[in-house]
């Protein structure tokens, strides 16, 4: 073979100097990427969204009257959307995260301020989800919907044990617990399942005190083995086929798996019920990234999406909570007086937003959260 | 004038053999040395407040501390066994995967390697056939072969009554872990046995016939040491990449089933702390190469051994 020669050292040389080359184009083209993303096709509007979470028919109406597009990128929960943020995603006008993490998006100064004279229908939400914790005077987000995270159930297997729906005690106390070993599924969530077991302790969802979360890790592990799993998302099916019988989870998935068992046609129904000792109230609000290109139609969406018809087209799909007063005439009335997904006065007092931890909470709660997995 | 034709002739070869080996250093360079130095970089970092990394440089005014490099991530590490006893448990399901993975895989990749050649391809086919379809599905799909209202379930929980053990779930657990690892990972083991096993020369076992060799011999004294290779490629390409899967515990697994993959992970997401994350991807990593660095070894002396008696 007549091959070219050259000595080791170059040829080496020549392969790191390449290498740098394909890296620093690759880094090159990221950037010119976002740019198309950002700058060409002036009338689109870029939304970073929970899947399901607005209407087709709503996104029609709204292309129709803002003669433009939507486009939507999805993720699956905060952690994953403020993970994508942080390796450098851009390029969205509005995203729709939950309170927690519009807490973090704003001390890290990755929003824009709204605009209120832009949102004249400001007016529709209802005061108990404005001046949040997470951003006092809603400089920055409004409200679009919530869930709350509460206890789904069999009913008839539920009436048939005797077990009471309305404490989180069904979850943790062996008690109850023997009679439903092996039905019971926790979200595979460390902040929504410390929540819980501190809120039945009775202490907030945001108690970060090293005793107390040791007191509601015991309580874990003491009925972990009642528990068949941790699941995020499958309990949905596994409680409309009736494999399961309680699970911990979010009150539009428990609408969905009521709606599943009813279509099923199913022998049971199943219920949800939010316990008295409180829950976590998870709500979702509208902000404005520092690198959406589009202000404008920003601020006309979220007027739009705050017009009580709009927002009731959301809850009449998937069961969310609304904070919109307005919609409350356009939602099916199996919906709106569902306590479960509109919860009474009194009860939305011991309602409660998780907030944020800092870095070293985190860490701590993680390795809990290993020795709590690996008991 | 020969010798020069020599030289000239070994300095051609050593240029070829860049040339051919270049490519693959190349990406190893792209793909795993700088994204593990970038890691190591990252393991030695703060967290950020949000995700990703407190900057190297304080910004004016921050307060000093969280910023910089440091060994945290270690300490924390090494300061508790727990990090130990999940490594120590990942390990024991990936050598449980890997051996399940051999003793199926085996068989079939000698059935395949000593049929006719005309239903050879066809048997390897559907051997891959399975990756047609996305991995996730197919490990839902295991959902519903294991859930309590499957007839598996029914079957089984029928025959262990008969014996007058109680009903058990198989979905959720321990096993059904095992079962989504292996199934996932069967093809892994088949292919590499496959294409050493079809290589075999027929006539030395035929010799060893004549020689009075019995089954159980030929296999043992022929078979087996010349395919010890394929067995430890097969055992590579399973027993890694188990280690690092989180989506089998998530999906199968019960209330116990964490493995270090879903550690890792949660450590990138939930818990938004990169630096530990990347401690634990690093003592992996390092764990791995020091496993696959005693195989060798071992494999090298055993066929050393076997060479020299």
């Amino acid at each position: 073979m007549k091959l070219g020669r050259f000595p080791a050292t170059p040829f080496a040389a020549f392969i790191i100097v390449l290498g740098w080359l394909v890296l620093s184009i690759a880094g090159c083209a990221r950037q010119d990427e976002n740019a198309a993303f950002s700058g060409k096709g002036k009338n689109i509007l870029h939304i970073f969204n929970w899947n399901n979470y607005i209407a087709p028919k709503t996104v029609r109406h709204f292309e129709e009257s803002c003669k433009c597009e939507l486009s939507q990128d999805y993720y699956s929960d905060n952690e994953e959307m403020l993970a994508k943020l942080a390796a450098g995603a851009t390029g969205y006008d509005l995203i729709v995260p939950t309170g927690n993490a519009v807490h973090a998006l704003i001390r890290q100064g990755a929003l824009k301020p709204l605009d209120k004279s832009l949102l004249p229908n400001l007016k529709n939400i209802n005061l108990a989800y404005l001046d949040t914790a997470f951003d006092p005077g809603n400089e920055y987000s409004v409200p679009y919907a919530y869930t709350l995270t509460l206890l789904g159930f069999n009913q008839e297997k539920i009436q048939e044990l005797g077990l009471p729906i309305d404490t989180w005690a069904i979850i943790f106390e062996p008690k109850y617990l023997e009679k439903i070993k092996g039905r019971v599924t926790v979200l595979d969530s460390q902040r929504e399942l410390m929540a819980a077991a501190l809120k039945y302790l009775g202490y907030s969802v945001n108690d970060a005190d090293e005793e107390h979360w040791k007191q509601a890790a015991d309580l874990i592990v003491r009925a972990k083995p009642y528990w068949t799993a941790f699941s995020n998302a499958s309990y949905v099916r596994e409680l409309a086929t009736g494999n399961v019988w309680v699970a911990h989870g979010y009150s539009n998935d428990m609408f969905q798996a009521a709606l599943d068992a009813k279509n099923t046609g199913r022998k049971f129904t199943i219920g949800y019920s939010t316990p008295r000792e409180g829950a976590v109230l998870a709500l979702d609000s509208m902000v404005l990234h520092r690198s959406g290109t589009h202000p404008d139609l920003a601020h006309q969406f979220i007027n739009f999406m705050l017009d009580g018809k709009n927002s009731a087209e959301l809850t009449n799909l998937i069961g969310s909570g609304n904070p919109n007063m307005d919609a409350m005439q356009y939602i099916r009335p199996e919906i709106a007086n569902n306590k479960a997904i509109f919860p009474d006065p009194e009860l939305l007092t011991r309602l409660e937003m998780l907030r944020d931890l800092d870095r070293k909470q985190r860490r701590l709660l993680s390795r809990l959260w290993t020795e709590i997995k690996l008991r | 004038m020969i010798k020069g034709s020599v030289k000239q002739d070994a300095r051609e070869n050593r240029a070829a053999k860049f040339l051919v080996s270049g490519p693959p250093l190349l990406f190893l360079v792209v793909f795993f040395v700088a994204p593990s130095l970038i890691m190591v970089l990252t393991s030695f970092r703060f967290p950020g407040e949000f995700g990703g990394l407190a900057p190297i440089a304080a910004p004016a005014g921050a307060s000093p501390g969280e910023y910089g490099l440091t060994a945290e991530a270690y300490q924390f590490f090494f300061g508790d066994i727990l990090y130990a006893r999940i490594f120590l448990k990942s390990f024991g399901v990936a050598a449980t995967t890997t051996l399940i993975c051999l003793i199926m895989a085996y068989p079939l990749a000698l059935l395949i390697a000593r049929s006719k050649k005309s239903f050879r391809n066809l048997m390897v086919l559907l051997v891959v056939l399975p990756f047609a379809s996305n991995f996730l599905i197919r490990i839902y799909a295991w959902m519903i072969i294991l859930g309590p209202e499957s007839g598996l379930s029914y079957f089984i929980n029928t025959v262990l009554g008969a014996f007058g053990i109680g009903p058990v779930a198989l979905l959720f657990s321990p096993f059904a872990v095992l079962v989504g690892m292996v199934y996932v990972h069967l093809p892994f083991m088949v292919l590499p046995l496959y294409t050493n096993l079809e290589k075999h020369d027929s006539s030395l076992l035929d010799a060893a016939q004549d020689l009075g060799a019995t089954r159980w011999q030929r296999f043992w004294r022929v078979t087996w040491p010349l395919s010890l290779p394929g067995v430890f490629s097969g055992s590579a390409l399973v027993f890694i990449p188990v280690l690092g899967m989180f989506a089998v515990p998530d999906i199968l697994g019960g209330t116990g089933d964490i493995l270090i993959g879903n550690l890792i992970k949660d450590q990138f997401l939930g818990t938004r702390d990169w630096p530990f994350g990347s401690a634990l991807s690093i003592m992996l990593t390092l764990a791995v190469l020091s496993i696959a660095g005693m195989a060798t070894w071992f494999a090298r002396s055993t066929i050393r051994q076997r060479a020299e008696s």
